[in-house]
């Protein structure tokens, strides 16, 4: 467990350094430097922080939907409680995806919000969280409540497939992959990347994937504690 | 051939009780109607591109289905015959019968809305008509498949009027942003070959939320 | 002093940014170490 806080703190610590402060030159030389990408230029820094809080945000749904999973096939609310904690991390990754993602279209394409597809798909996390949430607590009872919100979880899951793949193809948008845009790639969208950029993001991608990792574990031993001493009292 | 029986039965069983009260029925109709005088009053004699005739059509169906569709799982809770249910039918008997119920419930709220809507806006004229009639039906059922698990969740809620919107809402997104697409390019009078893309997704969209629910649809019905 | 901030923008936002992270990280460690007291505490009561 210590190697997790260790790296993630390390990871996102070198790729705030490195994201911010190597320079952006037309001809890059060595692994100092990055190249100019047209249209973003110093923008382009965005990207170490934006994409990996996103992919974080869908990765705090997918442990959720996990866990739900797990509760529905073994009835302990232990799982429940999990899955909970992973939500509520996901959501607040959510919130900040979509801050980042519109003070960058701000900059980058002139308005906050534009309904691109994958605006709109980040839009719709937001959507699903808060109907999670909101679903949670119209129900007192805790197995049922559990049970209910496992199933919700598993239902928004199976309409996920359905943004990321298809939207973005059917409808043109201003990210980079959507159908209007000719140097995009795959469908996750990956920029033509040269190496040294490469390496920052995908360190800052597993820095903050075992940040969540570590936000993950500390609330659930806190809510451990506060089941103990709840049930102490009693 | 017994499920298939037992299926048509709560079918049928569904259609008299509704028959007896007409309650869902009433709640639709009148929302309909409401909506549709409301939008006529707002806009009159305005030229209406596709896209914004397409896009109220959808609302007003969204919006009539989250005040009606809840109904049929809704009742049962409220007039407690949800537990004879559960030992009398298979739980996919009974997510079944209560889907096809949904379904023909939808298709009419569908056919209603586009008869009303022809008769209101003169601008709505639909000019390629099979990719007309192919979207709305597929869009229909479509929102019936999703709807349907949807009520079947937040009748165990306490909230349920205000909470089956916040919830279907997120689910239903991918199918009406298609399903605008497809309506506002029916009324373009697009060809039907360019619109096989949005059939598919449709297709798959039902085909994907029928199957999780029934799935799905013990953990929710079992006590 | 004004140009001296308008030249540097890029350091005074790597600065900045730096210091929140470092806020983050230093009452996340709190947390844990609180967390991992009252854990050894339940523990030894136990």
């Amino acid at each position: 467990m210590n190697y997790v806080k260790c790296f993630s703190v390390f990871l996102i610590s070198v790729s705030i350094i490195t994201g911010i402060a190597i320079p952006m030159v037309p001809q890059p030389q060595g692994w100092l430097e990055f190249p100019i990408i047209p249209g973003l230029e110093d923008k382009a820094r965005n990207i170490f922080f934006h994409v990996p809080v996103a992919w974080t945000s869908v990765l705090g749904f997918l442990v959720a939907l996990f866990f739900g999973y797990k509760y529905l096939r073994t009835k302990n609310l232990d799982y429940d409680m999990k899955s909970v904690t992973s939500a509520g991390l996901g959501l607040m990754f959510c919130i900040l995806a979509t801050v980042t993602g519109s003070i960058w279209a701000k900059f980058n394409w002139g308005s906050f919000w534009n309904w691109d597809p994958r605006e709109t798909s980040i839009f719709i996390l937001l959507l699903i969280y808060g109907a999670y949430f909101a679903l949670r607590s119209a129900i007192d009872s805790d197995e049922i409540r559990a049970r209910l919100s496992a199933v919700y979880s598993i239902l928004a899951g199976l309409t996920a497939p359905f943004f990321i793949f298809i939207m973005p193809r059917i409808v043109g948008g201003l990210h980079p992959g959507a159908k209007g845009d000719t140097a995009g790639s795959t469908p996750v969208a990956q920029l033509h990347m040269p190496t040294n950029m490469r390496i920052v993001f995908f360190m800052s991608i597993i820095g903050f994937s075992l940040l969540f990792v570590w936000l993950f574990k500390l609330r659930i031993r806190a809510a451990q504690l506060e089941n103990h001493l709840s049930n102490k009292e009693n | 051939m017994i499920w298939l029986n037992s299926t048509w039965a709560l079918v049928v069983k569904d259609i008299r009780s509704e028959l007896r009260t007409r309650y869902a029925l009433n709640a639709l109709f009148m929302f309909v109607v409401t909506s549709v005088a409301t939008i006529l009053f707002a806009l009159r004699e305005d030229e209406l591109s596709p896209e914004i005739l397409s896009g109220m059509y959808w609302i007003v169906i969204f919006f009539s289905a989250m005040s009606g569709l809840s109904r049929i799982f809704v009742s049962e809770e409220e007039r407690g015959t949800s537990l004879t249910l559960q030992l009398i039918a298979t739980p996919s008997m009974v997510f079944v019968g209560k889907l096809i119920f949904n379904c023909g419930l939808t298709l009419l709220l569908s056919s209603a809305v586009t008869i009303l809507y022809m008769l209101s806006f003169p601008a709505f004229v639909v000019k390629s008509a099979i990719l007309f009639i192919v979207t709305i039906f597929l869009g229909s059922l479509g929102f019936a498949s999703a709807a349907t698990i949807i009520a079947a969740i937040i009748a165990k809620a306490r909230t349920k009027g205000t909470l089956y919107p916040v919830l279907s809402f997120p689910i239903l997104i991918p199918l009406l942003m298609t399903v605008m697409k497809s309506t506002s390019r029916s009324i373009n009078g697009d060809l039907l070959s360019n619109a096989f893309g949005d059939f598919q997704v449709l297709i798959s969209y039902i085909l994907v939320m029928t199957a999780g629910s029934i799935l799905l649809f013990d953990f929710v019905w079992k006590d | 002093m004004y140009e001296l901030l308008n030249q540097n923008q890029l350091f005074i936002v790597l600065t900045v940014i730096l210091t929140i992270w470092f806020g983050i990280i230093w009452y996340l460690a709190r947390l844990e170490k609180k967390i991992k007291k009252l854990e050894s505490h339940i523990k030894k009561v136990d």
